[in-house]
């Protein structure tokens, strides 16, 4: 499977949803970063810009709007933003802070598999 | 009033004619005569005066008590009540309005329409002014509580949420009133509850989806790397997307039961969302087929995201009401100056005794038989809410036995209206 070597940045409190994150992305070939919130995921980025950002909304310490207010702020659009959230409205939360794609949770791991690579051959 | 001037009159009458008589007859001596006359004129004027003296304390006792009863009953309202002339000053106002308001005194309310506005900084809840007398548009409806909300900032700077509604006060006419009372109600504690409940309902969407989700993604992931038996795999994962949607069930129900009624509007083709939703979930299910009808693009103006929950809720149940599988046809159509969505089955369809009852809450039309497919059976309850607080309507045809037609229509984009 090509996918170009770029990395994906995994940004998500839920501990058992970031491990299988890493193990979907990791068995489709991809290089994975993983942050437990905004400012971690802030950190994450400074080290290397990943070439699609998973983002969760809800989340202790910088939440999803912080973070992503935050990335534009400092990187502009360098890297797509895609909102995981189990909130109801998650394409409304996906316009409100710019984001190129949305997920809602539960998800199924194809549309995740699908949202990455679309973002990553669109860049 | 008007009896007692006419009993007056009538005693006066009969005074003149018979009191002159009484004394001819009574009194032969004329100088006699004269000074009984003179005397009964006195005694006339007397008794007149006294009781002229007496009604009018008793009327203006009871004006003056008419007064106090209307000025306690204004003072004790809980709602602030402001009086406004003509020219929209206020020129009243009670005790509730100047606690609300957080001045001293009375005094400090009594301005001129824009000076209240600007020192109280009334505004509506996207932040534009208002003024008192756009206040005034607001008339009382009897029965209906509470007109428009708006925002007052208080003497020591805090901010209240107002329910304002008001009425003409007699003279002059409807339009143009003389006087016009402005009811204010605090509803700030009210808001604070809203945003308190959205905040729960928010947290515990969060809640519970997260460990749903991880449990989805874990049987799928098994799936994926072969590391367990499919079958069973997809059975916890069928499992799971209806313990989601009744989980959205619940967080909707409890939304709109608690009476959040802000529909975010915006312009979308229905169309594009009917094949969006089913193309989620066709993935859902196993025995069906879920079927679009394709036709020309069907422009609206509404809540994309509740309309989106409409339409999962009809096909749901077109799905769990027909057992043998088959197919569920999903249409869309333009019909006058409304947009008609349709969803069919050919599954058990509704005992017809039952047909009557399928909107309200938590009725199950298949309740003790063997279809009762269980579900929370408030899906339907939400949509006609929905559709309804669209300005729309929802209905069905059903044959038992041979299946359910359930539709939604709603009126069309203004723009759209306009082309046909």
């Amino acid at each position: 499977m090509s996918t170009d070597g770029r990395q994906v940045l995994v940004v998500e409190d839920d501990r058992d949803l970031v491990a299988l994150m890493e193990m979907v992305l990791t068995d489709a070939g991809y290089r994975v970063a993983t942050a437990c919130d905004g400012v971690e995921a802030l950190a994450r980025v400074a080290e290397e810009m990943p070439g699609v950002i998973l983002l969760d909304m809800r989340m202790p310490g910088m939440n999803g709007w912080e973070f992503a207010r935050e990335f534009r702020e400092r990187y502009g659009r360098k890297a797509p933003l895609v909102v995981v959230t189990a909130a109801e409205n998650a394409r409304r939360r996906a316009e409100e802070i710019g984001a190129e794609a949305w997920l809602e949770k539960p998800f199924d791991l194809e549309d995740v598999l699908a949202a990455v690579s679309s973002q990553l051959a669109k860049g | 009033m008007g009896l007692i001037a006419v009993i007056y009159a009538a005693i006066g009458a009969l005074w003149i004619l018979f009191s002159d008589r009484a004394v001819f007859y009574l009194v032969h001596d004329p100088q006699t005569q004269v000074i009984f006359n003179t005397a009964k004129g006195w005694v006339y004027v007397g008794v007149t005066a006294l009781l002229l003296h007496l009604f009018i304390r008793r009327s203006t006792a009871g004006l003056r008590r008419l007064d106090e009863e209307i000025k306690a009953t204004f003072e004790s309202l809980f709602d602030g009540v402001l009086v406004l002339d003509a020219d929209g000053a206020v020129v009243e106002a009670n005790q509730a309005a100047v606690q609300l308001a957080g001045v001293a005194q009375k005094e400090e309310l009594l301005q001129s329409a824009s000076a209240f506005a600007q020192r109280f900084q009334l505004s509506r809840p996207d932040g534009t002014q208002v003024s008192l007398q756009d206040l005034l548009k607001v008339q009382v409806a009897p029965g209906k509580s509470g007109g428009r909300q708006v925002s007052l900032r208080r003497a020591d700077g805090g901010l209240r949420w107002i329910d304002v509604a008001s009425a003409p006060l007699a003279g002059g006419d409807v339009n143009a009133p003389k006087l016009s009372l402005v009811v204010m109600r605090d509803v700030s504690e009210q808001k604070r509850f809203e945003e308190m409940r959205d905040d729960f309902l928010s947290v515990a969407a969060h809640e519970f989806k997260t460990p749903l989700a991880v449990i989805k993604a874990y049987a799928q992931l098994l799936e994926k790397r072969g590391a367990g038996p499919a079958p069973i795999l997809q059975v916890i994962n069928r499992q799971v997307d209806r313990l989601t949607r009744m989980v959205q069930q619940l967080l909707q129900v409890s939304r709109l039961r608690l009476g959040d009624a802000g529909l975010r509007r915006e312009p979308f083709d229905l169309e594009e969302m009917v094949q969006g939703v089913v193309g989620r979930m066709r993935r859902m299910v196993d025995r069906h087929r879920l079927v679009v009808e394709l036709g020309p693009a069907v422009p609206v103006e509404a809540d994309r995201e509740r309309l989106e929950q409409v339409l999962v809720n009809l096909i749901d149940n077109a799905v769990r009401f027909s057992p043998e599988g088959g197919d569920i046809e999903a249409a869309v159509a333009q019909d006058g100056a409304e947009a008609v969505v349709s969803v069919r089955d050919h599954g058990v369809g509704i005992p017809s005794e039952r047909q009557a009852h399928v909107f309200e809450p938590f009725y199950r039309a298949h309740a003790g038989t063997s279809r009762d497919y269980g579900g929370l059976a408030v899906g339907l309850d939400i949509s006609r809410e929905i559709v309804a607080r669209h300005g729309g309507r929802i209905w069905f045809e059903s044959a038992p036995g041979r299946g359910s037609t359930f539709f939604f229509a709603l009126p069309l984009s203004q723009g759209a209206r306009r082309v046909h």
